[in-house]
């Protein structure tokens, strides 16, 4: 492939700068929760950087190949991950009760982050394929079946979560490319509709938690101790936080989950406030980023890659944090870039070179 | 760039531009939120939820304190601190406690009292406080449940301190028992310091020496993991043990003295008559006071409460006897010191003694002819007495029964100890309301009617007379050391007051007292022995007042119906060393059950002596 060079110069150096300056703090992290936690094997914070290498050859590839082209094979992008999500829901592994990883040599995988990013993928193809006729119901139909499909099998596995993350994403792809407000209707009232059904086909635990998310002392032993402690985690890491490898609630193992759901109480433990703002303020201007990407967009697919691309990353910020400090309910959603976890950093540094791939070509895109 | 349509694909940027300023403002807003929430948690509920944190951290263990020993006056140990087992679960580590549970009770059977996994203790919320599920267990349990460890999560053995009664039922109602303290002792003052999770004495000197004894809780600040493991000990104060108590008991006349009982039922008292000390205290029937170690079973309790024989009452301080006959000293000095009669004084008697309509008998029938005061002590004679009560009157007994200590408490340190009764006219008209008749003086100068004494005041009148006037306070404990052996406390002998007998008096009834065992017809001539001379009375205490021409074999009698017999006693005759009080409960006829026992322990008493200097 012949690399232009108005490519390299207009490559987009500062996002990259952003992702991978939350994944170093995330990596430190993980280095500090893992202090006391080690079992044997190789530490997570070594595995995740082992992930991040991996993301950024995955990024790589992401921004090399021309957007137009991967939006071109969008459906084909699509379909792999359906087939993916079908394998799991056969051949799946088993983890705590419920079935979400493929195990291709070795490693594991989690084929319902893939499908985060490619529906945002299709929806660029299908909504850019539909932009002129504008939006209709018959489009209305196509759209939930695209979003029907996978949302069924990741409900399956159940992991509720990343269904409803999927449903989030799509919503804000149809309000951003203007469907119209009938459209609009349709789907919050079928939303309306569905969701007391929801909760008769959902299992016990999903339901126990979201009645513990409306009131975590509920359950103080159970489903609403991860956020009790979590809060207290957070909240006794005041300004200045305890110090990096000192927070009582991460390395005395109060704090459940604290590499994955929970990693962000580790670092509000440990860095306070100040750390948190910090961090807060990157993950800001990644989001702020990744709108102008969008805004600055010469075309349509790009413009709607770029942003939902951002907004499956800023959807992860808000649902992981507004759950470990308790105003959302506990749902398994890892905090981008941050978290460990090789499927969700792979897919979002192919997310991010998604982002620079739009970003580089806004200026040489010829219409 | 500037918002205007593309022509080739109908791409319009500036209608997008406009929903990404709208969408940038809802991500803002949402970050802002983000934001304060965060500033809500860090910095308004900062310290709240650091000392949350905290709490999850860091847990103040209490360290409860030895508590002090009991000791004899030759320092042999009575009362010792043992290690006791209990197993507790940590809800929180256990995660599922039946599971855990049923894991436990396949492994080895853990008796009845083994609580529940249903109880609501498990549920209270505070997954890391260790909830107890049985107590006590032994070493083959202890050692299987730690082998199995590994499989059973959240199970903590707890080691507890408990007491051990070395001496057991011997010494049970000196040294009393210790349990968890009740709600209605929280209540009380005296344990305003005391948690509800104490153990407390609940009889005898553990009761009496509680604020002694218990020491002083220390404290520890552990920091513990998730599970409840400790880490760390950031801190603490170190508990402070008990007093030990030295006791004038000697275990080894104790000992004597609980088995020259064999399975009589009464008590026997020895003390020092130069000092008030009490070297002995027996009480019969009794308990084992390390049942009560870990909380005494109901049925066990039951059983102690319901035994007719009152095993957990201190006889020698709770037990109130008509003196019988041994009251006759008292009697006998009063009318010598009042004048009304001299040592010489005779008095014929014939087995009979007429008070108005009523007819009183001398316990020998045939009657003992004319008797002196020397006699009259020494073979018992009831009309002799019968007479000097006449002369005395009830009040002038009482008076003197009050100043040999009769009537009210000698002051003993242990709980219960009982006042005894001595009537008088005035007692009469307010108890009953009813005027005081002259016969009932006449039983009353023999040790019978309404008098009630306890074995302890007992004793301690024949100390004074056996000391030449002295009436000391009783003194059961030596003194009160810390555990490194300082002295806290020492408790010497106390003068409460000299008889107002004089010497030339104390000495005729001395020698009266010799008479009764050293002379042919002394009531006490079973126990004359070669090697010394014990001087002492023999006494029968009426239960019921019997049909007068009743066979006189005790085997006849129903047991409860049957008096109790009585013998105090001290000994040599010369500066006598030990004075001793013998009380067989319906043992009969004074005399003949009740002197080889106390021919056992003054034998006892000497051969140990004996032993003693020679090593």
């Amino acid at each position: 492939m012949k690399i232009d060079r108005r490519l390299l110069a207009n490559f987009d150096w500062i996002l990259l700068g952003l992702v991978l300056s939350i994944c170093g703090i995330g990596i430190l992290n993980l280095y500090s929760s893992g202090y006391n936690l080690y079992t044997g094997g190789e530490f997570l914070y070594v595995k995740q950087m082992f992930w991040v290498l991996l993301g950024l050859i995955m990024m790589v590839i992401a921004f090399s190949v021309d957007y137009r082209i991967i939006i071109r094979h969008a459906y084909l992008i699509y379909a792999v991950s359906i087939m993916l999500l079908l394998l799991v829901s056969f051949y799946g592994n088993m983890t705590h009760g419920s079935q979400r990883w493929l195990v291709l040599w070795g490693f594991s995988f989690q084929p319902s982050e893939l499908m985060k990013l490619a529906i945002v993928i299709v929806l660029a193809r299908y909504f850019n394929d539909n932009m002129k006729k504008g939006y209709n119901f018959g489009n209305l139909a196509a759209l939930l079946a695209l979003l029907g499909m996978p949302f069924l099998l990741i409900v399956k596995q159940p992991d509720l979560g990343t269904a409803m993350f999927l449903v989030i994403l799509v919503f804000c792809m149809a309000v951003f490319v203007g469907v119209g407000r009938k459209f609009l209707v349709c789907f919050i009232s079928g939303g309306m509709v569905l969701a007391p059904l929801f909760w008769f086909l959902i299992k016990d635990y999903q339901r126990e938690r979201i009645l513990t998310f409306l009131n975590p002392e509920r359950d103080p032993l159970g489903a609403g101790y991860h956020i009790i402690q979590s809060i207290i985690a957070i909240g006794s890491g005041g300004i200045w936080g305890k110090g990096i490898l000192k927070g009582t609630q991460t390395q005395l193992r109060f704090l459940p989950e604290q590499q994955t759901d929970f990693a962000f109480s580790v670092f509000a433990e440990e860095w306070g406030f100040l750390g948190v703002s910090v961090l807060m303020l990157i993950f800001f201007a990644l989001i702020m980023w990744g709108l102008k990407i969008a805004r600055h967009s010469r075309d349509f697919p790009g413009a709607l890659m770029a942003f939902g691309v951002t907004m499956f990353v800023f959807w992860g910020i808000l649902i992981n944090i507004g759950m470990v400090i308790g105003i959302f309910p506990v749902v398994g959603i890892p905090l981008p870039f941050f978290s460990y976890g090789g499927s969700s950093m792979i897919v979002l540094m192919t997310g991010a070179g998604l982002l620079i791939n739009v970003s580089m070509r806004r200026f040489i895109l010829q219409p | 760039m500037s918002g205007k349509q593309d022509r080739l694909t109908g791409y319009d940027s500036g209608r997008f531009r406009k929903k990404i300023q709208v969408i940038i403002w809802l991500v803002s807003l949402a970050f802002f939120l983000l934001f304060a929430r965060l500033w809500y948690l860090q910095i308004i509920r900062g310290d709240d939820l650091r000392k949350r944190s905290e709490n999850n951290r860091i847990r103040i263990q209490e360290i409860k304190p030895l508590r002090g020993l009991i000791m004899d006056t030759h320092g042999n140990i009575l009362v010792d601190n043992q290690s006791s087992f209990d197993i507790s679960i940590v809800p929180e580590a256990a995660k599922n406690i039946e599971d855990v549970m049923n894991k436990l009770t396949d492994l080895c059977d853990l008796g009845e009292d083994t609580i529940s996994c249903k109880k609501p203790s498990f549920k209270s919320g505070r997954p890391f406080v260790p909830v107890r599920i049985c107590k006590n267990i032994d070493r083959n349990k202890l050692a299987i449940v730690e082998t199995h460890s590994l499989d059973l999560p959240g199970v903590v053995v707890d080691v507890v301190p408990v007491r051990e009664y070395v001496y057991g039922k011997t010494m049970a109602h000196i040294l009393g028992y210790v349990g968890n303290i009740s709600r209605s002792e929280l209540g009380r003052d005296i344990y305003s310091g005391y948690r509800s999770d104490d153990i407390v004495g609940k009889y005898g000197i553990e009761k009496y020496l509680d604020g002694y004894l218990k020491g002083e809780s220390g404290g520890e600040q552990v920091e513990v993991d998730v599970s409840g493991r400790r880490l760390n000990i950031l801190g603490g104060i170190k508990p402070v043990p008990g007093y030990n108590a030295v006791l004038n008991i000697d275990a080894d006349l104790q000992k004597i003295c609980w088995d020259a009982f064999q399975e009589k039922a009464g008590t026997a008292i020895v003390m020092d008559p130069r000092t008030g000390s009490v070297m002995a205290m027996v009480s019969r029937p009794s308990f084992d006071p390390n049942l009560f170690n870990r909380g005494i079973s109901g049925d066990g309790w039951k059983k102690l409460t319901a035994d007719s024989l009152c095993p957990l009452q201190n006889k020698a301080i709770s037990g109130q006897y008509p003196p019988g006959s041994t009251y006759k000293m008292l009697v006998a000095a009063a009318a010598l010191e009042e004048g009304l009669i001299t040592k010489n004084t005779e008095i014929f008697c014939d087995g009979t003694y007429r008070m108005g309509d009523r007819t009183f008998r001398c316990w020998k029938k045939k009657g003992h002819g004319t008797v002196n005061l020397h006699r009259a002590i020494a073979e018992s004679c009831d009309v002799y007495f019968y007479h000097l009560g006449e002369m005395l009157g009830v009040d002038k007994i009482a008076e003197y029964a009050g100043k040999f200590g009769f009537g009210y408490k000698t002051g003993i340190s242990l709980p219960g100890e009982k006042r005894g009764l001595i009537p008088t006219k005035e007692w009469k008209l307010r108890r009953y309301g009813e005027r005081w008749q002259k016969g009932e003086t006449t039983s009353l100068a023999i040790g019978q009617g309404f008098t009630l004494v306890t074995p302890l005041q007992l004793l301690r009148a024949y100390c004074a007379i056996a000391n030449g006037g002295t009436l000391y306070k009783t003194q059961l404990i030596k003194r009160i050391e810390t555990a490194d052996g300082q002295v806290v406390k020492e408790f010497l002998p106390e003068k409460e007051r000299t008889v107002p007998v004089s010497r030339k008096n104390i000495d005729i009834l001395r020698y009266a007292l010799w008479g009764a065992v050293n002379e042919p017809h002394g009531t006490g001539w079973a126990l004359k022995r070669k090697e010394r001379d014990v001087c002492g009375k023999t006494g029968t205490a009426q239960v019921i007042s019997m049909p007068e021409d009743t066979s006189d074999d005790v085997d006849d009698v129903q047991y409860r119906f049957r008096d109790h017999a009585l013998f105090v006693c001290f000994v040599p005759y010369k500066d006598p060393v030990i004075a001793l009080l013998v009380i067989v409960e319906h043992g009969g006829h004074g005399g003949s059950v009740s002197a080889p026992i106390v021919r056992r322990i003054v034998d006892g008493y000497f051969n140990l002596e004996r032993r003693r200097k020679k090593t």
